[in-house]
């Protein structure tokens, strides 16, 4: 029996209105960048959806759920909802925008507070760095933050596709192999990982669904 | 004909010849004496000519050595002795010759014999294997037209036949696996009924309706394999991880040709599916995630919006991964309809969620935790009935049902509650407070309205639905407010009441004025204002002139009728008592602040304030403008009118503005 994917990934991205999250997406999954008057550039509305496989090695392909939610505050009270069921995430802030980098502190904090004691693990994105003569916040200066908060650090352009490909590689492998070394568990109830092997044909999916003792979560 | 003519040619020839030599031979002379005749006629014999002759010489040479007479006349006996001496050799070798003869002819009888003993022989012989020679000639023209039938039969059951391979794959074992090598069999079979049809158009049409017949049942019983298959995988689809196999895709595009198979299988998947995310939906809300994290979501509870939202956002995502399954199962299915399927099927799959969802939600409702809270769990289910119906489409599905109702539950209490709210204004009505100022009712009204405006503002359901629930909520809110307004101030003095309702009014209008779509409501409150500023402002103008005494003399000149004689007669308008009015008018000229109402220190708003004294003052110019018209005019008979009123009207208003 032919397996498409051997396990699903939830992401949510997150971060302030207009930094580039919905378009980012679209790069990803569609492969395109929006045209300025399509649908897509529009702010998003609440949460919306995308999905995607990724080949992270030769025969290891993760299923991606990507989670888009609206940066505006009247949709904070919806989004944050969106957290509890997130192995992963995307934090985005414009780099010509150096409001959004001053809020990546609190994206991160607010996430944190929806799903503590568990950590979703995020990659802080400096988008829009097709726009260098734009720039607000230099490199250094977000490696620096995303260092001192626990991240890794990818600069992005869903416009000439700088990147994108890369960040979410970056992100999947990171989890899967969070998964491997058992820190990250896969068990009813909690959507953020999901296995799709079935047992018994291959024999890493055995290891992958056998409950381990030494489970931290 | 040639040979014939040549002949015929030829005789002629031969005749002419000997014609010839007969002439030739009677033309010469002949000679009288016997021995010149002898001598001739020898003379005349061509002995060259004569070949018998000069062999007859050579041979007789051989013999006849000597020529003597004895020899001439033993010469007849001598050449018939010879003769006789060759004849009797020639007979003996001849006797040789002849024996030699009989004793081929015997072995010529001899093979004669055998050749006419082999002749019989293999006259029996192929007499006897001319029927086998027959019978071999047949069998070979008849294997070779098996040979080309069995190639033509080949060719037939390649084409219109399955192989027993094919034909095991598609009747199976029960609780075989389906694998693609069945696939390729059904089409196959497909292939087969298909092609089969040309053999309707021959003569062969039996046989065609036969193999098309067997095509057929194959077909069906391939089918009901299949779906017997793709039923159980279905089944064991009850994991969180819906794993949809490529071969159970493949299983649904084959079934698709039977479209009630088709549809009972769609129903087994939606069925476990349905399951699964009921059970999924309860542990969430009660266990939570591995270990606790994340929280289940009945542990926010206490606060309601969280706790309905979480729910909500759960059931989105459930909705959104089990969309995504349907549409694995179904991406090779061609047939039409196959998002009416998805949409169906999704919704019957999320149900099941329906109940422990409405229980809860009806729980937080009729908890009444406020109209605020009741006004953003209204507009969270307005934003999800939007946001779900996106993926499940406008199709009846049961959780879009249930999430309107208790939409418009919710909706329904809230504007209970605030017409609750708002009778209870009505019930007892307070009088207004000392200062005339908005009470306290109005007050909290206005915090509440304020509240549930500010989360409208923040709402997240689009622009026309937000539109349409303001004009609900702002009549529900406010209409009562202003009749409690109304009645709260009948008691009082037409400045008292005016003053309490611009203040309360001022207070409706700038509470709104700070959110959308108010723009109607907040004209009809200026207008309303306008009318009770109106009062105020008429109310200021006669409060200073009463004050200046020109209230009375103002009055008598509006009245004034010609026939009643000139205003200087008339009692109290005699230059005195306009003199000493224009004493207290120009004290008030030097300082106008000094005569206000009480009542506008009440006011909240300085500009409304600003604006009563401005238009009043209007109204005071106006006034002393007729007043000095009147005393200015000759028919009045005042002595000396300067003395009197020794301010134009003009140097009134400068003063004054």
């Amino acid at each position: 029996m032919e397996t498409i994917w051997i396990y699903q990934f939830r992401l949510i991205v997150i971060g302030d209105s207009t930094v580039g999250k919905s378009c980012l997406l679209h790069r990803f999954t569609q492969g395109r960048f929006p045209g300025l008057h399509s649908p897509a550039c529009d702010p998003t509305v609440g949460v919306d959806f995308f999905s995607r496989l990724l080949e992270i090695e030769p025969g290891k392909r993760i299923k991606l759920q990507l989670w888009d939610t609206a940066g505006q505050e009247r949709f904070r009270s919806i989004t944050r909802s969106y957290y509890r069921n997130s192995v992963g995430g995307f934090l985005v802030f414009d780099i010509t925008n150096r409001r959004s980098f001053e809020h990546v502190k609190d994206w991160l904090e607010e996430a944190k507070m929806h799903v503590q004691p568990f950590q979703i693990v995020f990659l802080l994105v400096g988008h829009k760095c097709d726009l260098a003569s734009q720039r607000q916040v230099s490199r250094e200066e977000a490696e620096r933050l995303s260092t001192d908060c626990g991240m890794k650090y990818i600069e992005t352009s869903a416009k000439d596709a700088t990147n994108v490909e890369e960040s979410f590689t970056i992100l999947t492998r990171d989890i899967y192999e969070l998964i491997k070394k058992g820190e990250i568990c896969i068990q009813d109830g909690w959507e953020g990982v999901k296995s799709g092997f079935v047992p018994n044909t291959v024999h890493s999916s055995e290891e992958a669904v056998k409950p381990r003792k030494e489970c931290f979560c | 004909m040639a040979d014939a003519s040549g002949e015929v040619a030829a005789v002629p020839a031969s005749g002419a010849a000997n014609g010839f030599s007969n002439g030739a031979g009677a033309t010469p002379a002949q000679p009288n004496n016997p021995l010149s005749r002898k001598l001739h006629k020898i003379l005349e014999t061509r002995l060259e000519n004569d070949k018998e002759m000069l062999e007859a010489l050579k041979a007789l040479s051989a013999f006849f050595v000597e020529n003597s007479l004895r020899t001439r006349r033993n010469l007849r006996g001598d050449i018939e002795r010879r003769s006789l001496a060759i004849n009797e050799e020639f007979v003996n070798i001849f006797k040789d010759v002849k024996e030699e003869l009989e004793s081929i002819n015997e072995d010529v009888q001899a093979m004669s014999s055998c050749c006419q003993d082999m002749t019989s022989r293999l006259q029996a012989a192929k007499e006897q294997t001319q029927d086998l020679i027959v019978k071999t000639t047949k069998l070979q023209a008849e294997n070779q037209r098996l040979e080309i039938r069995a190639q033509v039969v080949d060719a037939f059951l390649a084409k219109f036949q399955l192989t027993s391979d094919e034909m095991s794959l598609l009747r199976g074992t029960r609780g075989g696996p389906v694998t693609e090598d069945f696939f390729k069999a059904l089409g196959r079979v497909k292939q087969i009924h298909n092609d089969v049809k040309v053999l309707l158009r021959t003569n062969q049409q039996t046989a065609g309706l036969e193999i098309m017949e067997q095509m057929a049942l194959l077909q069906e019983t391939a089918y009901e394999r299949l779906y017997r298959w793709a039923q159980s995988e279905c089944r064991a689809l009850t994991q969180e991880s819906c794993d949809v196999s490529a071969v159970l895709s493949q299983a649904m595009e084959a079934l698709q040709d039977r479209p009630v198979l088709y549809k009972y299988t769609l129903d087994e998947f939606g069925t476990a599916r349905r399951s699964t995310v009921v059970r999924g939906f309860i542990d969430a809300l009660t266990r939570g995630g591995p270990g606790g994290t994340p929280r289940p979501i009945e542990m926010h509870s206490h606060d309601p919006l969280r706790y309905v939202g979480d729910m909500l956002a759960w059931l989105h995502q459930a909705t959104a991964s089990e969309k995504e399954h349907l549409e694995a199962l179904l991406k090779h299915v061609t047939a039409q309809g196959v998002k009416e399927n998805i949409q169906e099927v999704v919704g019957h799959i999320t149900e099941g969620v329906c109940r422990p969802l409405k229980v809860r939600i009806e729980q937080v409702i009729l908890a009444e935790p406020g109209a605020v809270l009741l006004y953003k769990i209204s507009n969270l289910l307005k934003f999800y009935h939007h946001t779900i119906s996106g993926i499940v489409g406008n199709s009846a599905a049961t959780l879009l049902t249930t999430i309107e109702e208790m939409h418009l539950l919710s909706k329904k209490i809230f504007f209970t509650s605030l017409s609750l709210h708002a009778n209870k204004l009505m019930d007892k009505v307070e009088l207004p407070p000392p200062d005339l100022g908005p009470s306290s009712a109005l007050s909290q009204t206005l915090t509440l309205l304020r509240d549930i405006l500010a989360s409208h503002d923040s709402s997240v359901v689009p622009l026309d639905a937000r539109q349409a629930d303001f004009v609900q909520v702002l009549s529900c809110a406010l209409d009562p407010l202003l009749q409690m307004c109304t009645v709260s101030a009948s008691n009082l003095g037409t400045a008292d009441m005016a003053t309490f309702m611009v203040n309360s009014l001022y207070m409706m209008k700038t509470t709104l004025a700070l959110f959308e779509f108010t723009d109607r409501r907040l004209e009809m409150l200026q207008f309303q204002i306008e009318a009770h500023l109106d009062t105020l402002i008429n109310e200021q103008a006669s409060y200073v002139l009463t004050r200046v005494g020109l209230s009375y003399i103002y009055n008598t000149i509006q009245q004034h009728r010609p026939d009643q004689g000139s205003l200087a007669n008339m009692p109290n308008l005699d230059a005195v008592a306009l003199k000493a009015a224009m004493a207290q008018f120009d004290r008030y000229l030097s300082a106008p602040d000094h005569l206000l109402m009480p009542q506008l220190n009440s006011l909240l708003s300085a500009t409304v304030k600003e604006q009563i004294i401005k238009q009043s003052t209007e109204l005071i110019c106006r006034a002393y403008a007729e007043v000095h018209a009147a005393v200015m005019n000759p028919d009045n008979a005042y002595k000396d009118p300067e003395n009197i009123l020794h301010r134009s009207p003009e140097q009134v208003k400068t003063l004054l503005s």
